[in-house]
């Protein structure tokens, strides 16, 4: 059962993927037909209006959308994995806060160039990561989820207001919330080539850890008699969330709930193999942005809804029916 | 135990009026034009006054004042109930998404029926409060809703859903906001940030009704307040209505939390420190703690406004202020409360 629906989510992925790149480019505000998307493919110049919005527009926004769907996806699976929350995702636990807080002062204060922005990016969502556990520690009873999320999202508004005030005192804030907030519509394809390296690193290390974080979500005792190095297994994790996390928002500002949603509703489909739910949480992350993009074209058809919108209308129901299901259970 | 801090209650009162009294004048007195005691008095005093201080101090000062004040003092109060009928010290208006709801309702109120978002016409700003007042509603039922399970009041999924609500209410409204003329969006992000900045006495005119109306009511119920504190069985033993109790007092406090977002935008974290100072002065009992609340409430917004004010070249929304000044506030709170 557990495997048919894993090759099943092997299987239709690819398709829906590239179902996803076809619709994404070929609808928006601008009228581009099949032909069009054919021509840009086959010969493609660079003085045509519609090969260039394919090329410099659309085709960027497809696979960035995917890209960030897939690293948040992946990110959250892995930080439910590790703290056996089932609450804990990239945006509640105030990670891609931390992220957009770091750029804010780096893009004030110093940092000029690109790389400068996404290495911020990475030491502000590590940061955040920390700080977030760190305090968990301190709190009593701060790794129940229901107290960790409390936890995370009031650090993540401290973040992010104090992002905010920095960037008001300091007249940047047209420029600086063009960082944090979600971005789909600008997207840059220099930046993603950027931020690929990081980005697959990242992943990379989170389906090598995929093993060790199944062992770990049966329990970190269980998993130190294992013989289990759980501190070092976290350690990377933590990395590797940081990585995937900050990349996303290097690309495309901070964009909540899919890292929260997805790895559910991947357990729901693959069950409770991590081996299966990282990767596939990554395909459902990369589908799943792809279509509310896609979607955020239509609500309001021809101008588009900001993808924040999007997303929380559909998440923020499941959101609930998660906490009002799960929430009494584990004494949180 | 509570009786040395009974006695502290007209003292600490009065410390409270003194500060807030001090703030004020650094208010007046400070800005992007100084000016001196003498012409502040002279001119609120009308004594040989100067039309460009009298423009400043009763044009933009005097009316942000006040609406500071009435904000913090609604807030402040609100929270103290809020905090009181659910028994939970981490209960806030803002954070339980009552606000983002009252926001929500006003904006769909300005989408619906108004062409123009914010108009300084008396018609639309006293009818504001009321959409609010729908939406708050309409946030705090649904919490309660989503919290409820198995006859109990889960605290922690209570704070949890409404963080939710509250975020489900803000992409509505964003979502509504965006498809108004860009002007008028501009203005709502201002007011959805949580600022005073376009006061008005019309504002204060419009909010006045609602604190003056439902604040007594407030007051009146501080020994049922006092009551919610026991067990519920406790409280049905002694021969209280307690789901009619708590509803009166909820709609209170929603209504006031309506009017205040209704003029100053989503504010939050005042709701849920104000309470906590003043069960740190005053004893448990809410008859002191609603006014001391309100006392804290109003200090803790003037401050926030005369720091949004005047330490940045261009202004920094008060919201964001006082979520600064809060939230390590409240994580301390979690880091003393029990598991």
């Amino acid at each position: 059962m557990l495997r048919k629906n894993w090759l099943m989510a092997v299987l239709y992925s690819p398709a829906l993927l590239l179902l996803g790149v076809f619709i994404s480019i070929r609808y928006g505000a601008a009228e581009i037909s099949f032909q069009d998307v054919w021509h840009a493919i086959v010969h493609y110049s660079p003085d045509n209006l519609s090969d260039n919005i394919i090329v410099t527009s659309r085709l960027p926004r497809a696979l960035g959308s995917i890209l960030i769907g897939c690293l948040l996806g992946a990110s959250g699976a892995i930080m439910q994995g590790v703290t056996r929350n089932y609450l804990a995702s990239p945006s509640i636990m105030g990670v891609s806060d931390g992220s957009a807080l770091f750029v804010t002062i780096a893009m004030i204060f110093f940092a000029r160039s690109s790389v400068e922005l996404m290495i911020c990016s990475f030491i502000g969502s590590l940061a955040a990561t920390c700080l977030v556990f760190g305090m968990a520690k301190w709190v009593p009873g701060g790794m129940q989820p229901v107290r960790l999320a409390i936890l995370g999202l009031v650090v993540g508004t401290f973040f992010s207001s104090v992002a905010t005030g920095i960037a008001i005192y300091f007249k940047m804030a047209q420029s600086v919330s063009f960082w944090y907030n979600a971005r789909l519509d600008q997207m840059d394809l220099s930046v993603i080539k950027l931020a690929l390296p990081w980005a697959a690193l990242g992943l990379l290390m989170a389906l090598f850890l995929s093993k060790s974080v199944t062992i770990l979500s049966l329990g970190e005792e269980t998993a130190s008699n294992l013989g289990m190095k759980t501190g070092l297994v976290k350690g990377i994790a933590m990395i590797s969330v940081a990585l995937m996390t900050g990349a996303s928002v290097a690309i495309a500002g901070s964009i909540a709930f899919i890292g929260l949603i997805i790895p559910h509703i991947v357990r729901y489909l693959v069950g409770t193999d991590y081996r299966w739910i990282i990767p596939c949480s990554g395909l459902m992350g990369g589908i799943f942005l792809c279509f509310a993009d896609i979607a955020s074209r239509f609500v309001n058809h021809p101008y588009e809804t900001p993808i924040t919108v999007v997303i929380s209308l559909i998440c923020i129901p499941f959101f609930i029916y998660l906490v009002y299901k799960k929430g009494g259970k584990h004494g949180v | 135990m509570f009786k040395p801090k009974l006695n502290r209650f007209p003292a600490v009162l009065l410390t409270g009026v003194l500060l807030i009294l001090a703030v004020i004048y650094i208010s007046l007195t400070n800005g992007s034009f100084d000016m001196t005691l003498g012409d502040t008095i002279n001119t609120l005093l009308r004594i040989h006054p100067d039309p460009d201080n009298t423009t400043v101090i009763f044009e933009y000062r005097l009316p942000r004042i006040v609406i500071a004040l009435l904000i913090g003092f609604g807030l402040g109060i609100a929270g103290a109930v809020v905090q009181g009928v659910t028994r939970n010290g981490l209960a806030d208006p803002g954070i339980l998404g009552i606000s983002a709801g009252a926001g929500a309702g006003i904006v769909i109120f300005i989408f619906f029926f108004q062409t123009s978002v914010i108009t300084d016409e008396w018609y639309s700003v006293f009818v504001r409060p009321l959409f609010g007042w729908f939406g708050g509603l309409a946030a705090a039922g649904l919490i309660t809703l989503f919290s409820w399970k198995r006859g109990m009041l889960d605290i922690q999924r209570f704070i949890l859903i409404g963080v939710a609500i509250s975020a489900g209410f803000s992409a509505i409204s964003m979502y509504l906001s965006l498809k108004m003329d860009p002007d008028d969006f501009q203005k709502a992000t201002i007011w959805v940030h949580g600022s005073i900045y376009h006061a008005t006495w019309v504002y204060i005119a419009a909010v006045l009704p609602w604190l003056v109306c439902l604040t007594p009511v407030i007051l009146l119920k501080h020994g049922m307040l006092d009551l919610f504190q026991l067990e519920d069985i406790s409280v049905k033993g002694l021969g209280v209505e307690l789901n009619r109790q708590r509803l009166v007092l909820l709609l209170c406090s929603v209504g006031l939390v309506s009017a205040c977002v209704s003029i100053g935008g989503n504010i939050t974290f005042i709701g849920l420190i104000a309470p906590h100072v003043a069960k740190q002065l005053v004893s448990v009992q809410h008859r002191y703690i609603l006014p001391v609340s309100g006392l804290a409430g109003m200090l803790l917004v003037l401050t926030a406004d005369l720091v949004a004010r005047t330490v940045a070249p261009t202004e920094i929304p008060v919201g964001i202020v006082a979520a600064v000044i809060g939230i390590p506030y409240f994580v301390y709170l979690l880091m003393r409360g029990k598991s």
